[in-house]
């Protein structure tokens, strides 16, 4: 259904039914008026011959009179007939019972033409014989008398002509109305593709530039030609991509002075946490010492400055990949032995099941590979339950790291959310262990390993078996793969 | 609906077509009638004889010598007064009308006549001295067609003046000719 109806969109656009109207348009005008003409100069034709005719008759015929004898003889009635014939027609002379023929042609003459004739009057008639049109003109020959009335002398004269030359007249005529109605028609429809250009080309253009102002190009504006509603339309575009354009130019600089904002304030709170952090060092290794709330107090101001700092860093971490400033320091990494390391030095080691094939060399940015592979395996023990796992595959174009832990697994709501900022799935803690970005950041590094068009990828997903697992994708330079082929 | 629209036109279109191409050319008429037959003056003396029943107009030459034909029982007259037309008409038709099956129901004794106008072209009278009722309404007829038409044509009556012939056994109602 749906193709058909594309297609039939397609043959009656805009363009075809303008075409069409103009044609339709064309012909009923021409054919009106051309057949209107027609039949009038037919009639006029017709009526002028069958006139004349009927006139050149009337004429000959007074010539005939005074008549001084009757009944006529039959050498008398061809006699008569033969005067009355000529090159255009021949006549037919009747009286009762006799008849006399100016040719020897068939009965033509139709009984509504006699019985008309026999009435009193002059009557004529066209006929088709042999497929060409013949005219019939009848009269009676009557004698005048003095008192203005006739008396009926029995004589009927018919006059049978030819119409051929006038059917030829006529022909033209027609063909004429047909060349005038084809040459109309070319008219209306080259007049109908102008138009149909004049129309659809700003159309087209406008489509165009809606195209380009949603596939992101604000700076799209249509040049307004004349006066009409498309230039009205086109103005309208124009001014909308406008209004678009600057509201959209707003957001950015408020977004981008926001940003600038967090990184600026992130970078003067460094320095003031750091001499905190020396601080709370002497303090931490007075607590020990100090008895009852002012020990609690110590260690809580301790416990806390590590987290502001941690939440900086982030934040600072954060920033930089918004600005762009975020760079990869690439290096050969053997991916086992640098997720055995990460996994070491926070002291997971003989807590995380792992299955890291030896050998597996890529190009990365371990330090961004430490910080992702910290941050999973971090997250699954905080929201998870162990066993957590850590399992490495690769193939010639990627390195993949799976995480996985025994929990519950992700809410389904809040699997779409649990890259955002600052997102946390357990919303009646408002605080819990970690700044809220863990996972943002982890994702951010991955998307910034890219190789050509592939580019890296974290996923977050649900085990067959239950619990959440989280995968690493990392482009692989084919090249670099060679001692695993 | 588009495509119902378009089929409309279409057939409209095809409608116009079909009867342009049928309008083209001469096309036969109905009768078509103009005025009065042609009419014109006659000469010789006119007769109304009798042709399978119908009363039908007959010519004699209006002089004697130019038709021999009609040596038979009278002789013929110069002058076309409606007493002599009846002459001739008691006589008869001549071998040629006989030939083209003309007869006449007029009686031979009927003659001599005489024809009398009445006053302002009112009616005609003629006067037989043969029986008048006892005359075939054909004869009658023949009698007053051509006393009428013969009285038109010297200007005596009208030719639908009312005709009235007397006889010694009594007259007949009046009565027009009853053919134009």
């Amino acid at each position: 259904m749906t193709p058909w109806r594309w297609a039939g969109a397609r043959v009656l656009g805009l363009r075809v039914r303008l075409l069409l109207t103009f044609a339709l348009l064309g012909v009923t005008t021409t054919a009106a008026v051309a057949s209107g003409s027609y039949i009038q100069a037919r009639t006029v034709i017709l009526q002028q011959a069958q006139d004349a005719a009927v006139a050149s008759l009337t004429d000959q015929l007074t010539k005939v009179y005074p008549i001084a004898q009757l009944p006529p003889t039959q050498g008398e009635l061809d006699n008569l007939a033969q005067r009355l014939s000529d090159r255009e027609g021949f006549a037919v002379v009747i009286y009762r019972d006799l008849r006399a023929q100016g040719s020897d042609s068939p009965e033509l003459l139709t009984p509504e033409l006699r019985q008309n004739v026999g009435d009193g009057r002059i009557a004529w008639q066209r006929v088709s014989f042999e497929g060409e049109p013949v005219l019939l003109i009848g009269t009676q020959l009557k004698f005048a008398r003095p008192d203005g009335t006739s008396r009926s002398s029995g004589l009927e004269v018919y006059s049978v002509r030819s119409l051929v030359a006038e059917q030829q007249s006529i022909d033209r005529l027609a063909s004429l109305a047909w060349l005038t109605g084809g040459l109309s028609l070319l008219l209306a429809v080259l007049l109908a593709l102008l138009a149909a250009r004049g129309v659809l080309r700003p159309v087209r253009d406008l489509g165009r530039a809606a195209r380009r102002l949603g596939e992101g190009d604000l700076s799209t504006r249509l040049t307004v030609r004349g006066a009409d509603e498309l230039a009205d339309v086109a103005r309208t575009f124009n001014d909308t991509a406008g209004t678009l354009e600057r509201q959209v130019g707003e957001l950015r600089r408020m977004e981008s002075d926001a940003r600038r904002f967090v990184a600026d304030v992130s970078h003067e709170l460094r320095t003031p946490l750091a001499a905190m952090t020396a601080v709370t060092d002497v303090l931490d290794e007075e607590a020990g010492h100090l008895a009852g709330d002012a020990g609690r107090a110590a260690r809580l101001v301790s416990q806390e400055t590590q987290n502001l700092t941690q939440l900086v860093n982030d934040l600072i971490e954060v920033s930089r990949f918004d600005s762009g400033t975020a760079r990869l320091a690439l290096d050969d990494v053997d991916v086992a032995a640098a997720v055995t390391a990460t996994l070491r030095i926070r002291g997971w080691l003989d807590r995380v099941r792992t299955e890291l094939p030896p050998g597996v060399v890529a190009r990365l940015d371990p330090r961004r590979l430490d910080v992702i592979v910290a941050n999973l395996v971090g997250n699954a023990f905080r929201h998870g339950a162990e066993p957590v796992s850590v399992r490495l595959s690769a193939d010639p174009d990627w390195v993949t790291i799976e995480v996985s832990d025994q929990g519950p697994g992700l809410d389904p709501e809040v699997l779409p959310h649990v890259f955002d900022r600052f997102y946390k799935a357990d919303t009646a803690r408002t605080r819990s262990e970690g700044s809220g970005f863990g996972l943002a950041i982890a994702w951010e590094n991955a998307r910034l390993h890219r190789h050509g068009d592939r580019r890296g990828s974290l996923v977050a997903g649900h085990r067959p078996g239950g619990g959440a697992v989280f995968t690493l994708r990392l482009p692989r330079d084919p090249a670099d793969a060679g001692g695993d082929r | 609906m588009t495509g119902r629209r378009t089929g409309r036109a279409l057939l409209a279109g095809g409608l116009l077509l079909t009867l342009l191409v049928a309008g083209c050319g001469v096309r036969p008429s109905r009768v078509i009638t103009g005025r009065s037959a042609v009419s014109g003056p006659s000469q010789g003396t006119g007769l109304y004889l009798l042709a399978q029943g119908e009363l039908v107009l007959v010519l004699r030459p209006a002089t004697a010598g130019a038709s021999p034909a009609t040596a038979g029982a009278l002789p013929a007259t110069a002058d076309a007064s409606p007493a002599n037309a009846l002459a001739l008409l008691v006589a008869g038709p001549d071998e040629d009308e006989r030939g083209q099956g003309f007869t006449s129901e007029v009686p031979v004794g009927i003659d001599p006549v005489t024809v009398t106008a009445g006053a302002d072209r009112s009616g005609l009278t003629v006067r037989t001295t043969g029986a008048a009722l006892s005359l075939s309404a054909h004869a009658a007829d023949q009698i007053i067609c051509t006393v009428a038409d013969a009285a038109a044509q010297v200007d005596l009556a009208f030719s639908f003046s009312p005709v009235t012939i007397v006889g010694p056994d009594g007259a007949r109602p009046p009565r027009p000719c009853p053919i134009k």
